[in-house]
């Protein structure tokens, strides 16, 4: 049942209303659980649990009885015995969201993208939409005809307004707040709402009497600094309910990540290192599809006894290339992996990316590197024809036999929904 | 609830009426399995020719998962999805 809300003011002030900033956060509703409900109409009205280890999403029958993400199966198996748990298809989840995100490009000149839900920058458009909040259903409806998912729309003057009241009409619900009544609006919020704000600020904040943004605004921007470090200032100005994050196409991304488990938790180096090599490729071919290289590079890893840990190091040139990640990554990982204990999960994350052909080349290593760039190119070319496991390179030949493979590559365990 | 994979070529009566293809029938084995729902439908546009993909449910209660490679036009049946 979608529901509306409409915050303050009058309808038009400060979303859409001659030049005024208007920002739609779109967010899809318990994403991987509602697709795996309409992929198999078994599961619906049933508790459903996607994820391996941890809850990645659960549905809104799964969420009545306290399942929420991040919770650890066992526990969720303790408060639901019912739920059906699924490990999750992340590529029919990548599918999905790109067809919601054409939706929302349908209606906005710039969309920034997540996992699961989008920023649309509606700024200007009133004269092609009329009133924004209608706009904002027929999006809605439209992408329920796409996809059959629902999704919350919140409009706002900002990013974190139009998130914060979208928030208060889940699921399938339409709100909007406009800039006349956004005072009114964060102010009683509790302060664990702002973005920023996670459990240990707000502990602090807490032992300060401070619970609400109405409650953060005595304290100076000085005080919060010293508390928060810079964020501080973004959150003095986010408790008065501003922000002027833009919403950015992402062409750069913040960092990429392949992290998978292992089928059997394991202790054998040839494995783990074949394991490092395959992640490390898949995430320099994206890299390179991008058109961006790291300069940074990480190895994060969790024991079967569920230590982690994770280190990361800074390349002397930004690189794409699979060898010199690896090179750095199997560095890192020998100095991280010291424990007689058996792995559960190993992940890389490359991040500090800089523009391909941005970067200072070293005089030298030219040649080198365009030797290695082409070979990636031709490597990327074959993948692309005939799927990303018809070339398998060095170590990760360890897996053949181990794992299945399928189109994509080696069948993963619980590869990153995310990714 | 889970996936058990087939990944068998199979030949499927479709309607291709209004620009949009639904799966109508399949034969498995010497079997003709009715479509009586097509449950989700999605494309994955990453491959050079889009593969197009239908969770149907055929007359028995069975949900399935096939595949459409728009490359060479081959039907794939994909997966059953089983109880317990």
């Amino acid at each position: 049942m979608a529901r509306a809300s409409d915050t303050g003011g009058t309808p038009d002030a400060g979303t859409g209303g001659t030049g005024q900033p208007a920002v739609l956060h779109v967010d899809i509703d318990a994403f991987f659980a509602s697709i795996e409900q309409q992929r198999d109409p078994r599961l619906r009205g049933r508790p459903v649990i996607v994820g391996a280890g941890v809850i990645a999403s659960c549905s809104y029958e799964a969420r009545r009885f306290g399942l929420k993400a991040g919770m650890t199966l066992s526990e969720a198996r303790r408060l639901c015995p019912r739920a059906v748990i699924i490990e999750g298809h992340a590529q029919v989840y990548r599918c999905y969201a790109e067809e919601v995100f054409a939706r929302c490009r349908e209606v906005a000149p710039a969309v920034e993208t997540y996992l699961d839900e989008a920023y649309c920058d509606l700024t200007g458009t009133e004269r092609l939409h009329g009133d924004l909040l209608e706009a904002a259903r027929r999006l809605k409806r439209s992408i329920l005809e796409a996809t059959g998912l629902t999704v919350t729309c919140g409009l706002g003057p900002n990013r974190m307004l139009a998130k914060l009241v979208g928030k208060t009409v889940k699921p399938d619900g339409l709100a909007r707040v406009t800039a006349a009544g956004a005072d009114a609006f964060v102010r009683d919020l509790p302060v664990e709402k702002l973005a920023g704000v996670g459990h240990a600020h707000a502990k602090t904040l807490r032992s300060m009497n401070v619970r609400t943004a109405g409650d953060m605004r005595v304290l100076p921007v000085e005080t919060l600094v010293r508390l928060f470090g810079a964020p501080g200032r973004l959150l003095y100005e986010r408790c008065r309910g501003r922000d002027t994050a833009a919403v950015n196409e992402r062409e750069i991304p913040v960092s990429i990540s392949r992290e998978t488990s292992f089928h059997r938790d394991t202790a054998d180096r040839a494995e783990i290192e074949g394991m490092l090599e395959y992640l490390a490729g898949r995430a320099c071919r994206t890299s390179r599809e991008l058109g961006v290289r790291p300069r940074t590079v990480g190895v994060r890893l969790r024991y079967a006894d569920g230590e982690g840990d994770e280190r990361e190091r800074t390349l002397p040139q930004p690189s794409d290339a699979d060898p010199v990640v690896l090179a750095l990554a199997l560095d890192l990982l020998a100095r991280l992996f010291t424990r007689r204990v058996a792995l559960h999960n190993v992940g890389l994350v490359l991040s500090g990316f800089t523009r391909a052909g941005a970067e200072q080349g070293a005089l030298f290593d030219e040649r080198e590197a365009g030797r290695r760039a082409a070979l990636c190119r031709a490597f990327d070319g074959v993948r692309s024809a005939y799927g990303h496991g018809v070339l398998v390179s060095g170590r990760a030949l360890h897996l053949k036999g181990r794992l299945e493979e399928d189109e994509h590559g080696f069948v993963l365990r619980t590869p990153s929904l995310t990714k | 609830m889970r996936q058990e994979p087939i990944d068998e070529s199979v030949s499927v009566r479709a309607d291709f009426q209004g620009g949009a293809v639904t799966p109508i029938a399949f034969r498995r084995r010497g079997r003709e399995h009715r479509v009586v729902r097509v449950n989700a439908r999605w494309v994955d546009r990453v491959p050079r020719h889009p593969h197009y993909y239908f969770s149907v449910t055929d007359e028995s209660g069975d949900v399935y998962q096939l595949q459409l490679q728009a490359g060479d036009l081959v039907w794939w049946l994909d997966s059953v999805a089983l109880e317990g």
